[in-house]
């Protein structure tokens, strides 16, 4: 059977820089400007502040209007707003009635805020009840569940929680259905609402988040650089529509790129180290799903965490998986901007590497000050985006721990 | 200082929150609840914050209210009940 070609028709997302639109957004990932800041939380029994990204002036009552704000966890505010602005940037009708469309979310760890909350009232207010909301405000696929029913999306309606690769294989999964015929069209993405208390005491028990203060805070995440010292936090969402090539040509869509590869493997060594080995099978995998050669590559959206281990394991994967051509290959982690919204970085990296495509240019990534000597080896774009570059295809990697890895390929429109 | 209202302002308010385009004017004792809106969690909702506001519990062996005046008159019963220790 004859595999159908998959267009990406529409870009949304919460953009961490503020009010700005997509256009906003990525011009300011090509100057390599963070979005990171010195960031104190205001709800938490201590003093808590630290260099995180934080869509602060994102308003939910705005955007939707009480009656849905007030029925959704803010990780499914986001993906509504998100998924409104893909939408709309797609040109399809608001509310569409149609079954031959779903949806395909990711989200790591979806309404801890709510959960969170609920445990500040159960043991420390001495309160005996929560939210009768409770439950379908924090179930993880509330977000999608939404998306399905204000856009009026009759399919597949699922969620995928895969830590940091969830919203990645939310768009491969989706990709796929697509190609295999099942389904003609997809609002694919992910959210993330991690700035919670207990959930960054979490993560600083690991040891993984990059320290910093009011002048030092936008600098904080630096991957591959040779002082990196860990990630960046981030909230927020960015959803796509992607579609059957020839649907989206019938009705007349903008195609900005189209998907042809996904990788999807599995580590299998350990819950939170990375292996080189799980990461290349997952990056071959998708070049051969996408019928690409190596040296077809000219641009690799990093994972990039910013993590001393991390980063060196994935440039070691890159250059076995691509040999020769590694050194040619211009490789960047926009992490160093806009932060790591776990679940949702993901859909956040598939739109960078989407726009990378349809604007012919690389982005950057950014507070590199020398590039560390065991993440060398591959054309590394730093501080500042590259204009006017061919560039036919490219990948995004998105490794989670729990070793699961998932690889996107995707190609150019006028390659 | 949180602010009494009467049950009547409670529904109101409540609409106003978490209903698109709310029809206060047909907040009527014959209305029911889902052509105005109210599902079941949602009721759950509104009498937490009926309990909240007047510090008052509401049982939960009582049939569910169909409709607004249903709802108002139980919301008067458990005011105007004996208050037990």
């Amino acid at each position: 059977m004859k595999k159908r070609r998959v267009a990406i028709t529409g870009l949304g997302l919460v953009n961490p820089y503020g009010e700005g639109d997509v256009g906003d957004f990525f011009s300011r990932i090509m100057r390599g400007e963070s979005a990171v800041r010195y960031h104190t939380l205001n709800d938490s029994p201590r003093p808590l502040a630290l260099p995180l990204v934080a869509c602060s002036h994102f308003n939910p009552i705005a955007v939707l209007g009480p009656p849905l704000a007030n029925a959704m966890d803010r990780f499914s505010h986001f993906a509504m707003a998100s998924a409104f602005s893909a939408w709309q940037d797609s040109g399809l009708e608001k509310h569409c009635n149609r079954d031959d469309y779903g949806v395909s979310w990711g989200t790591g760890s979806g309404g801890s805020l709510t959960i969170e909350r609920g445990y500040q009232k159960l043991y420390f207010e001495n309160k005996e009840k929560v939210s009768p909301l409770s439950v379908v405000l924090a179930m993880n696929n509330s977000a999608a569940s939404h998306i399905a029913m204000q856009l009026g999306l009759g399919g597949p309606c699922n969620t995928s929680t895969v830590a940091c690769a969830s919203s990645s294989i939310a768009i491969g999964e989706a990709f796929r259905r697509i190609r295999e015929g099942s389904v003609n069209l997809m609002l694919v993405g992910g959210s993330e609402a991690p700035l919670s208390y207990g959930v960054i005491r979490a993560w600083q028990a690991m040891r993984v988040l990059s320290e910093g203060d009011a002048t030092t805070a936008y600098r904080a995440c630096r991957p591959f650089s040779e002082n990196r010292a860990g990630l960046t936090l981030a909230e927020g969402a960015a959803a796509l529509v992607i579609e059957d090539w020839e649907h989206a040509v019938a009705r007349g869509a903008r195609i900005y790129a189209e998907i042809v590869g996904y990788g999807n493997t599995c580590d299998r060594t350990h819950i939170a180290r990375p292996d080189s080995c799980g990461q290349v099978r997952s990056i071959a995998a998708a070049l051969a799903d996408g019928g690409l050669h190596a040296d077809e590559i000219d641009y690799v959206n990093a994972h990039g965490t910013s993590t001393v281990e991390g980063d060196a394991i994935e440039i070691r994967s890159i250059k076995t998986a691509f040999g020769e051509h590694a050194s040619k290959l211009a490789v960047s982690a926009t992490k160093s901007m806009h932060g790591h919204s776990l679940g949702a970085s993901g859909a956040m990296e598939a739109l960078i590497t989407t726009l990378a495509l349809y604007r012919q240019v690389i982005p950057p990534t950014a507070n590199v000050t020398e590039i560390s000597a065991d993440c060398k080896g591959v054309d590394h774009v730093i501080n500042q985006g590259r204009t006017n570059v061919p560039v036919r295809a490219a990948l995004s990697n998105s490794f989670a721990f729990g070793g699961s890895n998932a690889v996107l390929a995707f190609r150019s429109v006028s390659s | 200082m949180i602010m009494i209202m009467n049950d009547l302002e409670l529904i109101q308010n409540f609409l106003k929150d978490r209903v698109e385009s709310p029809a206060l004017d047909k907040i009527v004792p014959e209305a029911t609840l889902t052509e105005l809106g109210i599902d079941s969690l949602m009721l759950v909702e509104l009498i937490f914050e009926f309990e909240d506001q007047t510090g008052l519990s509401v049982p939960t062996d009582i049939p569910p209210p169909t409709t607004v005046g249903e709802l108002l008159q139980q919301l008067k019963d458990i005011r105007n009940q004996p208050a037990t220790k």
